[in-house]
């Protein structure tokens, strides 16, 4: 019993990452139809920011958040203004192939602004380990699970009644239709990078708090996809459970079957869920008329 | 008039630093060239960085000392990522293009096997001192020099002194799903065979993984009193830390490619006591601290900051190198090079063992020590 406990809880807390990212996916996929492959990448930017504001400006955990989280949407305006629009109308692979350009740029850029050494986000917090009879785990776990769980409900509340969240919606339904209605596409795909960024932003800072910032970290963005995939693309909540699921089956798989299935485990899931529900368990069927 | 200028023109510029006239490729009167192919990107730049610089360390002493017979030492290096077949272009590149004379130091393992043939092909003098592995040096090649310890003798040297000092004890081991972890595992299951240890839990990771949760929770369930923690860096940590959250303390083992300073300061606390071996010397030595204190006057102070384990390798690798061409005299020629390499004995460098080459025997197999970790001071200190 204390097995599977401590194998469900951790699959949770790496889940919960997955997940986060995996929102940040379908955010942008949602109001723009494009899959970002450089979600990892700003992931990592970001965490790297926060460890950089931890080590010169001040370890006050609200101050490096804050700051990261402000440096995020700037990253994300930017990919959006100077990347992403000018390659609006164009086909869509060429636009993802841009992510992936983007994806490598970023993931080199950290051998020339830092180095390849590991290092420890140390923001006083997150660290400890509280342990319950004979389960233990860090508060950063704790705190990354109860953080996916408010961006759900988040969510769900911004798209539900906000105004923004409705034209982004409708954006995401029919751009044309949108723009004749008065809303602003462009701007609306801004918001949509910019809020993607600090999603992907907020989970880089768990992960590195929990494990460090390294010029692998990047990696978690591979590992969230299938988690975002599984969700639905186009469905911001589906995919934060997605993530869980997904962690949750990695650490299964790993506890009981052996560590070479962890790896596979996640892609092994999409094959089975993909089957029987081809846009994901959350996502909407996509109908066309002919 | 305008021949005797021509003449005159031709002359001095061949004195300048035009081709020594009995020389190989690379080499004026006044200059040799050296080139190396190593990771400067991404996560494997940590070894990369850190070899460049010690490579740096030996050049910049031998110019200090007035160069080699006269001609400065001048380093080129391309950026491979630790990708085989960017190592190959780059080595090609280096040879043809560049026409380094020589090769101080090249990438990884398995990025020298992928090199072999164009290396080899070449005859350029070549010494890999990042990751000696069996298939640079058996069979030998002609121009390739390996230098410091197999993989495989170094787990066998780890394990066996766990078990003497551990007798008993139930065992757990991890690797890397690559060409480094099958060489850890082949060692490591020469020592189970040899003294009969009890193995009770073995794993395999893919490389890049950062989540051992599960792993560790098996580990735990397994009992396993000591564990050889088969990562490099980030695995190595992400495994003692959780260890540390699971509340188990069994013995641990790293091996040298992970024996990074840093990498105490992030597992923490957890680190403290944890067994390595390593050829080269820890920086807490005596000998080590005196070579913190020659880089220091040596290297830049973004450089300085690089050094790890690796730089000692690099440095040791490069000493080999500018002895020879020092011997060769002024006909400086990669077939005198190769020669004075292989004629190499007992070379101090201060940072590993003396090192030696002879006839077919390409690999100095340097002298390995076991250290263990001290988080307090966040060193290594050799183990009596």
């Amino acid at each position: 019993m204390r097995f599977l406990a401590e194998i469900l809880l951790s699959g949770l807390a790496i889940g919960a990452i997955y997940g986060i990212i995996a929102i940040g996916f379908a955010v942008i996929y949602k109001t723009t139809g494009l899959v970002n492959f450089a979600q990892g990448e700003i992931a990592m930017i970001v965490a790297y920011i926060a460890w950089t504001i931890s080590t010169t400006l001040s370890g006050n955990v609200f101050v490096v958040t804050g700051g990261a989280l402000v440096a995020a949407v700037l990253l994300g305006l930017v990919i959006e203004r100077v990347v992403m629009r000018p390659m609006l109308g164009e086909p869509v692979f060429s636009t993802v192939m841009v992510t992936i350009a983007l994806a490598v740029i970023l993931r080199s850029s950290i051998n020339f602004i830092w180095d390849a050494y590991p290092q420890a986000l140390n923001l006083g917090v997150g660290r400890d380990i509280v342990r319950v009879g004979a389960v233990g785990m860090r508060t950063g776990q704790i705190a990354v699970i109860v953080m996916l769980l408010a961006l759900l409900a988040g969510f769900w509340l911004f798209f539900r009644y906000s105004r923004y969240g409705i034209a982004m919606r409708a954006v995401a339904g029919d751009d044309r239709t949108a723009l004749l209605m008065g809303i602003s596409t462009g701007r609306v795909h801004a918001v949509a990078w910019a809020a993607s960024a600090a999603i992907s932003g907020i989970a880089g800072i768990f992960f590195a708090i929990t494990y460090d910032v390294s010029p692998a970290m990047y990696e978690i963005g591979l590992k969230s996809f299938p988690a975002t995939i599984l969700g639905g693309l186009d469905a911001v909540i589906g995919s934060g459970f997605g993530g869980l699921l997904i962690g949750v089956a990695e650490n299964l798989a790993g506890g009981y079957l052996g560590s070479g299935t962890k790896e596979i485990a996640g892609f092994a899931m999409i094959i089975v869920i993909l089957m029987v529900r081809p846009f994901g368990l959350f996502g909407q069927r996509d109908i066309e008329r002919v | 008039m305008l021949r005797t200028l021509i003449a005159a023109g031709l002359a001095a510029a061949a004195f300048a630093g035009g081709p020594a006239a009995a020389a190989d490729q690379g080499v004026t009167d006044t200059e040799i060239l050296l080139g190396s192919v190593i990771p400067l990107t991404g996560p494997p730049a940590l070894l990369g960085v850190a070899h460049t610089t010690g490579v740096k360390v030996a050049i910049a002493e031998a110019n200090a000392a007035g160069g080699v017979n006269g001609r400065k030492i001048r380093l080129i290096m391309d950026d491979d990522g630790y990708i085989g077949a960017r190592t190959i272009q780059a080595t090609r590149k280096l040879i043809d293009v560049d026409k380094v004379f020589a090769i101080p130091g090249q990438s990884g393992s398995g990025q020298v096997l992928a090199a072999m043939p164009v290396l080899d092909k070449s005859g350029i003098p070549t010494i890999a001192s990042v990751g000696p592995v069996k298939g640079m040096y058996e069979p030998p090649h002609k121009n390739i020099f390996a230098v410091g310890s197999s993989y495989e003798e170094g787990i066998r040297v780890l394990v066996r002194f766990l078990a003497e000092k551990n007798p008993g004890k139930t065992w757990g081991l991890i690797t890397q799903d690559d060409d480094y972890g099958v060489a850890v595992r082949d060692g490591f299951d020469d020592v189970v065979k040899e003294k009969k240890l009890n193995v009770v839990y073995s794993a395999s990771y893919k490389r890049g993984q950062q989540d051992f949760s599960s792993e560790m929770a098996r580990l735990k369930d397994a009992g396993v009193e000591v564990f050889l923690a088969g990562g490099i860096i980030s695995e190595n940590v992400a495994m003692v830390k959780e260890l540390e959250k699971l509340a188990i303390k069994p013995v641990v083992g790293i091996f040298w490619p992970g024996r990074v300073e840093a990498v105490l300061k992030l597992m923490g606390p957890a680190s403290d006591g944890i067994y390595a071996v390593d050829y080269v010397e820890p920086f807490a030595s005596p000998a080590g601290q005196a070579f913190l204190e020659k880089a220091k006057g040596l290297v830049s102070e973004a450089e300085f900051k690089s050094i790890n384990r690796y730089t000692m390798a690099g440095y040791a690798g490069a000493r080999v190198l500018i002895a020879a061409m020092t011997r060769c005299g002024r006909d400086l020629t990669w077939a005198c090079t190769n020669r004075e390499i292989e004629a190499t004995k007992d070379l101090e460098t201060g940072v590993m063992a003396p090192m030696s080459f002879g006839p077919n025997v390409r690999f100095t197999n340097s002298k390995l020590q076991v250290m263990q970790a001290d988080f307090a001071t966040l060193s290594y200190k050799p183990v009596k």
